[in-house]
């Protein structure tokens, strides 16, 4: 009579799966159904975008910014405008400024909304990802308004912002901003509240506070384990230091804290853009830049919130019209490196539920 | 700036390892050679009152006649920001891994080989991240040179197992 | 595997319908294949968000018949390329499109399939995606609004429900 033995499985999760994050490959090692070995294989998209910096102008840059984190994409035009203009050392006007903290904050709350449709989908909940779509659609109406491209815009520039929003920016945003509770509210019933989201993600893939600081990771992802480091508060760049909110901090260190911290987010963010709605001053919305942009010798590295994490840009600058060197410090390519720790142990759902929580998006990842 | 205390600790810590302090656009930085770098970045680490125990980033860059390593650090409790330059030589880049320090290096490290092939000594996978495994030269280099686009359309086979 | 040359293979096939007196039957098929399209989902890179869009509640794909995305290629018929593909991804379009069963379609959706996008002098691209796999429509923007991805589709239905008059359109004969 044998006895059963069993061996081990090698599973490829492969460039093309159905879930919508992107390009990841995985090749998974199982025991039966639980998982001894998570290697991540990446660079299916990835697209040169530092060495063809190399050979563009600094204002020529700017649109290829957009594509690297596409669904939050005015932190990235933000992170690098930012970045050049420390190098030069201009001033923008104070309405650019407030401008720029209304697209940003209304960035992530669309970028957050993603997340929860994803993160639902992967769970098969298809109602929660209509309803955040169709909350998003009122955001792109407003870019659209404005810059006239729905996912890209490409509002910012070295001095300021390219457009000022035409009059019915304004009561779209007021609407919009009245019918965030009774948005809340719906997000919470379909998807938070549901005990099935609630059993497939409370206590799955614990984080704990000391490898996630020793694995340098950044944004929501480390607010959900207990420690409090928001660089809009550490260091705090363009106004911030002049609105009054809070920063959401999770002690969990599981997936549902994960997920939940990003509503509590979109709080805050609705909070900010009140306050900036209020105290915007009329004025002009560029500064005096010259012509042809050659910043001075030096080198500067400017960090900004991204909703996915901190997202960095590392500019050298020789002189000429050129950068020698732009390096671009990815958020989610280095929370990445938690997932094959984190999932030894689990089911291979709870692989889908714990990569579904750290939002990765694969044009930053891969730059 | 409050960077009187870390400037003075930056300093005591340069004459140990035989490096250079220099400050531009208000960030301290610190260049030393690679042979040194395991020693600098743990005492950059235990500073007595300001430690820069948070690795935000590590990249390479190519000046002309050496490649140099850049780790940006500073602190999740404090305001203290350091830049850390390794110049490590053309001909034989070689550097130690700090995977032992900070975790978070290990697919940094790996994107750094990709791109300007420097080794890592002890790194546990040092493989190429983003290109293909059979890819030959280092992109990042400024005397790489991209392949024409008739050469680029060609469609690659798959090796088994990549 | 020349692209090139399939595509023209593909085309001379439904030129010999000319000399064959195309029934009901075939037009009932033509019909019925270009109303319910079987969409498989490779979204890439950003393209993919509006395609996400165009299922979204607002500009409904469903009313169309086509909502039915299928993850598997092996039960889809049409197969949009939305985003970059760059030449670690090539062989592995080309493996998707091969498991996919006739009659198969090819949408190149944005600038990036098109031709290379903006991103076209990296070392890392391939500039189309049609050295990979023969295109039928290809849909300008970046990226493209839901309505220019419906439109494509509405397009390809109507190459599919009327081959003879495209083939008209396009050589004249």
């Amino acid at each position: 009579m044998t006895i059963a033995n069993t061996e081990e499985l090698l599973l490829n999760m492969g460039p093309q799966h159905p879930s919508m994050h992107g390009l990841f490959r995985m090749v998974v090692n199982l025991e039966g159904e639980t998982v001894t070995k998570i290697e991540p294989k990446i660079g299916y998209l990835h697209r040169g975008m530092e060495k063809l910096a190399e050979s563009r102008t600094y204002a020529q840059f700017i649109p290829y910014t957009d594509r690297l984190d596409y669904l939050a994409s005015p932190h990235n035009n933000w992170a690098y405008v930012q970045a050049v203009e420390k190098l030069m050392g201009v001033e923008i006007p104070e309405r650019a400024e407030y401008l720029r903290v209304i697209f940003g904050e209304l960035a992530r709350i669309a970028s957050h909304q993603v997340c929860i449709a994803s993160t639902a989908l992967d769970m098969a909940g298809w109602s929660a990802w209509s309803y955040a779509f169709r909350d998003r659609e009122r955001i792109c109406d407003m870019y659209e308004m404005t810059a006239g491209s729905r996912l890209t815009v490409n509002n910012m520039r070295i001095g300021g912002m390219s457009n000022e929003p035409p009059p019915e920016f304004w009561p779209a945003l007021k609407s919009f901003l009245d019918d965030t509770p009774e948005m809340l509210d719906e997000y919470n019933g379909i998807f938070f509240g549901n005990e099935i989201a609630q059993g497939r993600l409370k206590s799955v893939g614990i984080l704990s506070k000391e490898l996630a600081e020793n694995l340098s990771i950044t944004g929501p992802v480390l607010r959900a384990s207990g420690v409090n480091y928001d660089v809009r508060k550490a260091e705090p760049y363009s106004i911030y230091d002049r609105f009054d909110f809070n920063v959401p901090v999770r002690y969990g260190c599981d997936s549902y804290d994960r997920t939940i911290i990003r509503m509590d987010e979109i709080v805050e963010s609705i909070k900010i853009i009140k306050q900036a709605v209020r105290d915007i001053p009329e004025g002009p919305i560029m500064a005096k830049v010259p012509k042809v942009i050659k910043p001075p010798v030096g080198e500067v590295y400017h960090r900004v919130e991204n909703p996915k994490g901190e997202l960095g840009f590392y500019i050298v600058s020789d002189g000429t019209t050129k950068p020698a060197r732009l390096r671009i410090r990815p958020a989610t390519f280095i929370n990445l490196q938690m997932l094959p720790i984190v999932s030894l142990g689990w089911k291979i759902q709870d692989v889908v539920a714990i990569f579904a929580t750290l939002d990765a998006v694969l044009g930053e990842v891969d730059k | 700036m409050e960077n009187k205390v870390l400037r003075e600790q930056v300093e005591k810590l340069a004459t140990q390892v035989n490096g250079e302090v220099e400050e531009i656009l208000g960030e301290l930085i610190l260049k030393v050679k690679a042979s040194y770098i395991n020693e600098t970045l743990k005492g950059a680490k235990s500073l007595a009152n300001t430690p820069c125990d948070f690795l935000h980033d590590l990249c390479g860059l190519d000046a002309v006649d050496h490649l140099e390593v850049i780790y940006q650090l500073s602190s999740l409790r404090g305001p203290q920001r350091l830049r850390v330059k390794a110049i490590v030589d053309r001909e034989n880049p070689v550097i130690d891994s700090v995977t032992g320090i900070w975790q978070g290096a290990n697919f940094l490290e790996r994107e750094a080989y990709d791109m300007f092939g420097i080794s890592f000594k002890g790194h546990p996978n040092l493989k190429r991240i983003y290109m293909w495994d059979d890819f030959e030269g280092y992109p990042l280099r400024k005397d790489y040179v991209t392949e024409p686009i008739e050469v680029r359309n060609i469609v690659r086979t798959r090796i088994e197992g990549e | 595997m020349d692209v090139a040359l399939e595509k023209q293979l593909r085309e001379d096939e439904t030129l010999m319908e000319k000399n064959i007196l195309v029934t009901n039957i075939d037009k009932l098929l033509n019909w019925a294949r270009g109303h319910s399209f079987w969409p498989v989902t490779l979204g890439l890179a950003c393209c993919a968000i509006e395609m996400m869009a165009t299922g979204g509640p607002r500009y409904d794909i469903s009313r169309f018949g086509y909502e039915v995305f299928r993850a598997s290629p092996r039960q889809a018929d049409v197969m949009i390329v939305a985003g970059t593909c760059t030449r670690k991804m090539a062989p592995l379009l080309r493996r998707i499109y091969d498991q996919m069963p006739e009659p198969k379609w090819v949408i190149a959706m944005g600038s990036c399939a098109n031709a290379g996008g903006p991103f076209v002098d990296s070392y890392s691209m391939l500039a189309g995606v049609d050295k990979v796999v023969p295109v039928d429509v290809y849909i300008p923007g970046c990226p493209p609004r839901p309505e220019s991805l419906l439109y494509g589709l509405l397009q390809l239905q109507y190459k599919v429900s009327n081959p003879a008059k495209v083939r008209l359109m396009k050589h004249g004969k």
